[in-house]
């Protein structure tokens, strides 16, 4: 199997976020065994946001890797353990609401594709770019 | 294709009318071209002296730093009137207004002749006749009270972690200074305390860096006809805080050339969350009873005992200066009054005693264009972390409702103006 | 010459009248002004032409009338009413003055202030006392017109309530007179002390005490004084200024010139009495005030208060508390003047007089700062603070009064007090505090409105620096009336009193 980098540039519909996580110097991380649980927003969500949004982000590299770090938790939690949960802490400090009452929606972001296999973790792919507070 | 709208029942907030038109894409602020003209003018009169108050502020934190005798803090020199705003000129990191990135023109006008006439620095410093910098270190000082308002920012003061790095500086910053070197020995927290605050003198320095572009072009998009009602003001904001959000808050202190970095960059701290979020909460919500605009009296229970219950920012402040100068949101009122646009300034000609209360006129149109710029923050917000207007999903929609109810409980409070910018009468 | 000051302020009401009828107000305000003018240009020349040392009636005018019942046309002026004159043709100018009537029938308006004034100089100047008691009356319809015409919702009230009291201080006055002439040797309404000083003491008493009453409700004194706070409440601010500011003197300059000169020796019995009455006058309005939400009414019972002063002083009748009384009357007339004024201007821009209500008009950019500053100013004065005229006044009285009456001067004294608790009170709420956002939006005063107040409290200030220029007008004539006092009996008590009708 893959791990959760290689899943990502395979799938093709993730370019900004690789770009992202590798303007961010986060590829090795990611690569490492972890495992993670990462929440991996489309190309369509990226394009949602207001215009300048990621220029400024990818100006200032900590400040993406915030961000960044904002989707991804530490451990590996399928659609069926983030249902039990409700509340998982990610790698950035803050807190992620999970709904799963009707669908699966992580935050104001509505999971597209859930319990995506990798070496080193598991990914939920998202329709929305999820912002801490 | 077939659109489904989505309706909710109408909402049974007592504001519920305010809440139709949040969730319909407008402002607190009703859509009249009276209230878009007064709000863009005052956004042009505020910037000027904002483009003054964040390099001077910025000055203080990098340079004046902990000057136990701070004289001179108000006197900028060229260097920091030549400061590149990161935002408008060739240079910027991200366009936001098409003018230059050095100090404004009419704001270099203004500082070398004043009211008066021209003559040295220290006699417009002496005779008041200058931007008066009380107003944007009043905001500090709130933002720096207040504290604990989200963001990592504010916990980050009390880690080991800055006190290492302001210990630092302060040793650079009074090296060759026994005196100071051995008060620093004897009351280290003392100057700890007042590094924090020259942390928060950059922070604000550095969201009103932002800030001033963004009004600048909201002006002049407005004087060329581009802007054309309170809804696209209140979004072209909107964008500005998402363009802006990921700005990094930093202190840096300077000290002979070298750099100190009391608060780095790396540490991620981000303008919207570190900065944007707490300035809204500190300044426009609580801030603090400014002496001299009224006399409160904490044992009666007019100054609530929480603070997170402050409620003495501008969306609630009673803008009717009392007795004269010297408190700081008339200190503002007076900065603006030089820089009015001349539509403005036949607008309250023509109004209430014309030219004898203008102050009072503009502090009510500036009541009325930071209504606005709530309501950007508040849309921002549900954009943020909520959805779309237009969700199909009445569940979403139901979220966004309680979001905007939540905001407005707010100002159920009676001090909030939000019931009186409802009518032009109120100026 | 003092025909002048009668006849110049009727001329001027009838050529108002007789003005054609298209012309606006404003040229109808010119005409009264111009007359009211007059008569304050040959006021002033009088002052000049005044002899400070001369002791009795100066400029005296004669001219016989109706013989058969010794009305006679005799004028003349003292010490004791000169000042009041110079008062009555400065708030007769300002009363014209401050009145910008733009709507009621300006004509009428004009012409009866006119005819209030010529009639109070006569009554000031008349030294017959049918002529006074003539005067006296005749004022009083044009007053009444003025009051039941303009002035507040309830003021047909306080006209009726206002004629009725008068009318009886008025028929009061007329029985005493009578007296007066009948009980003589030689049935004569003349003004001389000679003869009501020979009556027997029992008729001098009763004499007395109808002046007493008649003069104690045009002053007015507690209990008299009902009449008083409806009628300045309700008139409008320039009636008011007429009413308190020159109408009460009338009271109390006939109380002086008909009560203590012609008995002085009565006067000398029964002050122990008028001393308690001033005392409980001054302590009564004092208290009164301070309970009071509406600010002119708080200020029409300072008046009650502030005459009770003049009574306590005229009782007292030393040479010091004599002229203090004078002096008394005079600065309570700017005073009242210039807060009343003041008060019509915060009723005209804030629309109401509602302590509750008002709030912060001192505020630089949306208030009344000049009407604040001067009605700190009038408050001031009124409390007696050093440097105004009010001190003046009241430091003689409460000087003057203290050796002949101390238990009466010390209540005054505490009243004094309480003056300044009330005002604080009004200053504080009206002028102080925080302008309240939704209701700010006043007009600006007007330079019109700002004059009158200038003027007033240029005199308050100036008079107050330099008493002087007050006290020279009337210290020879009180010094002589003092002397006819008698002083060598100082232990004035009731029980001689009673002894002295029972001999009877």
């Amino acid at each position: 199997m893959a791990d959760i980098v290689d899943i990502a540039v395979g799938a093709g519909s993730f370019t900004t976020l690789v770009t992202a996580v590798t303007a961010a110097n986060l590829v090795d991380a990611l690569k490492s065994p972890g495992p993670f649980t990462v929440f991996a927003p489309t190309d369509a969500a990226f394009a949602k946001l207001p215009p300048g949004t990621i220029t400024t982000l990818v100006q200032n590299i900590p400040q993406l890797t915030r961000i960044l770090l904002f989707h991804v938790v530490s451990g590996k939690f399928t659609q069926a353990d983030l249902a039990k949960l409700g509340v998982v802490t990610s790698l950035e400090g803050s807190p992620i609401k999970i709904d799963c009452t009707d669908g699966f929606e992580v935050k104001n972001a509505t999971v597209l594709a859930a319990d995506i296999e990798a070496d080193n973790g598991i990914i939920h792919v998202i329709d929305n770019v999820i912002l801490m507070g | 294709m077939l659109i489904t709208k989505v309706n909710l029942p109408p909402s049974n907030h007592p504001f519920a009318e305010i809440i139709h038109r949040l969730e319909a894409g407008g402002a607190m602020l009703p859509d009249t071209p009276e209230n878009l003209m007064q709000i863009i003018g005052l956004y042009k009169a505020y910037a000027v002296p904002m483009d003054f108050y964040w390099r001077d502020l910025l000055y203080i934190a990098e340079r004046e730093f902990l000057n136990p005798l701070p004289f001179f803090k108000y006197f900028l020199p060229q260097e920091y009137l030549d400061l590149p705003n990161h935002y408008a000129g060739d240079t910027a990191d991200l366009r936001i207004w098409r003018g230059e990135a050095t100090a404004h023109p009419e704001l270099l006008a203004f500082l070398a002749k004043g009211e008066t006439v021209s003559m040295p620095k220290i006699f417009h410093h002496l005779w008041h006749d200058r931007i008066n910098m009380e107003f944007a270190e009043e905001c500090m000082r709130a933002m720096l009270w207040h504290r604990g308002m989200g963001g990592q920012f504010d916990p980050y003061l009390d880690s080991d972690e800055y006190k290492a790095n302001a210990d630092r500086a302060i040793r650079a910053y009074f090296q060759g200074n026994p005196l100071m070197q051995s008060l620093y020995q004897a009351f280290p927290d003392m100057f700890l305390e007042q590094c924090r605050q020259a942390s928060y003198y950059s922070n604000l320095g550095l969201f009103w860096e932002v800030m001033a572009p963004v009004f600048f072009e909201m002006s002049d998009l407005y004087d060329e006809g581009k802007l054309t009602s309170v809804p696209e003001a209140m979004n072209f904001l909107v964008n500005g805080i998402f363009a802006i959000a990921g700005r990094p808050i930093y202190h840096h202190l300077y000290v002979r050339g070298e750099c100190y970095e009391i608060i780095p960059k790396s540490k991620g701290f981000t303008w919207l969350y570190e900065a944007a979020l707490p300035y809204v909460e500190a300044v426009f919500y609580r801030t603090s009873p400014f002496r001299g605009t009224k006399s409160y009296n904490a044992q009666a229970k007019q100054v609530p005992e929480a603070q997170k219950d402050f409620h003495f920012g501008i969306l609630y402040a009673d803008v009717f200066p009392v007795g004269t100068a010297g408190i700081p949101p008339t200190l503002l009122m007076q900065d603006m009054l030089h820089f009015l646009p001349p539509y403005l300034v036949n607008y309250y000609a023509q109004h209430c005693r014309g030219q004898d209360d203008t102050l009072i006129q503009l502090g009510v149109s500036f009541q009325r264009s930071m209504y606005c710029v709530t309501s950007a923050v508040i849309q921002a917000l549900r954009t943020a972390l909520l959805y779309p207007l237009d969700d199909p999903n009445p569940r979403h929609l139901q979220a966004n409702r309680e979001f905007f109810e939540s905001q407005l409980n707010r100002f159920l409070r009676p001090e909030a103006r939000i019931r009186a910018i409802q009518s032009q009468d109120y100026r | 010459m003092l025909s002048i000051l009668i006849w110049l302020p009727i001329l001027g009401a009838l050529v108002l009248c007789l003005l054609p009828k298209k012309l606006g107000a404003a040229y109808l305000r010119r005409v009264a002004l111009a007359f009211g003018s007059l008569t304050a240009v040959w006021t002033v020349w009088l002052l000049t032409q005044f002899s400070l040392s001369t002791v009795g009636m100066q400029f005296t005018e004669f001219v016989p009338w109706i013989k058969i019942i010794d009305l006679n046309y005799s004028l003349g002026v003292d010490g004791l009413s000169l000042p009041l004159l110079a008062l009555n043709a400065l708030l007769t100018l300002i009363a014209l003055y401050s009145t910008a009537y733009s709507g009621e029938r300006p004509r009428l308006y004009y012409a009866l202030i006119l005819l209030v004034s010529g009639g109070m100089a006569g009554a000031f100047t008349a030294q017959n006392l049918l002529l006074f008691f003539l005067f006296y009356e005749v004022e009083l319809i044009p007053l009444y017109l003025l009051l039941v015409n303009w002035g507040g919702s309830k003021r047909d009230y306080a006209a009726m309530k206002f004629i009725i009291y008068t009318a009886v201080s008025g028929i009061l006055l007329l029985a005493a007179f009578l007296g007066i002439a009948l009980l003589g040797p030689v049935p004569s309404f003349a003004f001389d002390p000679a003869v009501t000083r020979g009556l027997p003491p029992l008729t001098q008493v009763i004499l007395l005490g109808l002046l007493l009453l008649g003069f104690g409700i045009k002053i007015p004194l507690v209990p008299l004084h009902t009449w008083l706070p409806e009628a300045y409440v309700e008139a409008s601010p320039p009636v008011a200024i007429l009413l308190g500011g020159v109408l009460a003197k009338l009271g109390a300059y006939g109380l002086l010139r008909f009560g203590l000169e012609l008995f002085p020796a009565t006067w000398h019995l029964v002050s122990p009495i008028l001393a308690g009455i001033g005392a409980v006058s001054a302590v009564y309005g004092a208290l009164v005030a301070i309970a009071q939400k509406d600010i002119k009414r708080m200020v029409a019972y300072s008046s009650v208060g502030h005459m009770g002063y003049f009574l306590l002083a005229a009782a007292a009748a030393t040479p010091v508390s004599l002229l203090g009384a004078v002096l008394q009357m005079v600065s309570h007339g700017l005073i009242l003047a210039i807060l009343f004024h003041l008060i019509g201007v915060v009723e005209t821009k804030v629309g109401t007089r509602n302590l509750d209500a008002l709030n912060g008009l001192m505020n630089p950019i949306r208030g009344l700062p000049f009407t604040s500053a001067f009605l700190v100013l009038g408050g001031m004065a009124s409390a007696g603070i050093p440097g105004l005229v009010g001190f003046i006044a009241e430091y003689l009285v409460l000087q003057g009064s203290f050796a002949v009456f101390p238990i009466p001067t010390l209540l005054c004294v505490v009243c004094s007090g309480l003056t300044a608790v009330y005002f604080v009170v009004l200053l504080n709420r009206t002028c102080f505090g925080k302008l309240d956002n939704e209701t700010a939006y006043y007009p600006v005063m007007q330079w019109s409105e700002r004059v009158p107040a200038l003027i007033l409290a240029t005199l308050v200030l100036f008079l107050g620096i330099q008493p002087g220029w007050l006290t020279r007008w009337s210290e020879s004539t009180t010094n002589a009336i003092i002397a006819t006092v008698p002083t060598t009996d100082t232990t004035l008590s009731l029980s001689k009193l009673n002894r002295l009708i029972s001999t009877r």
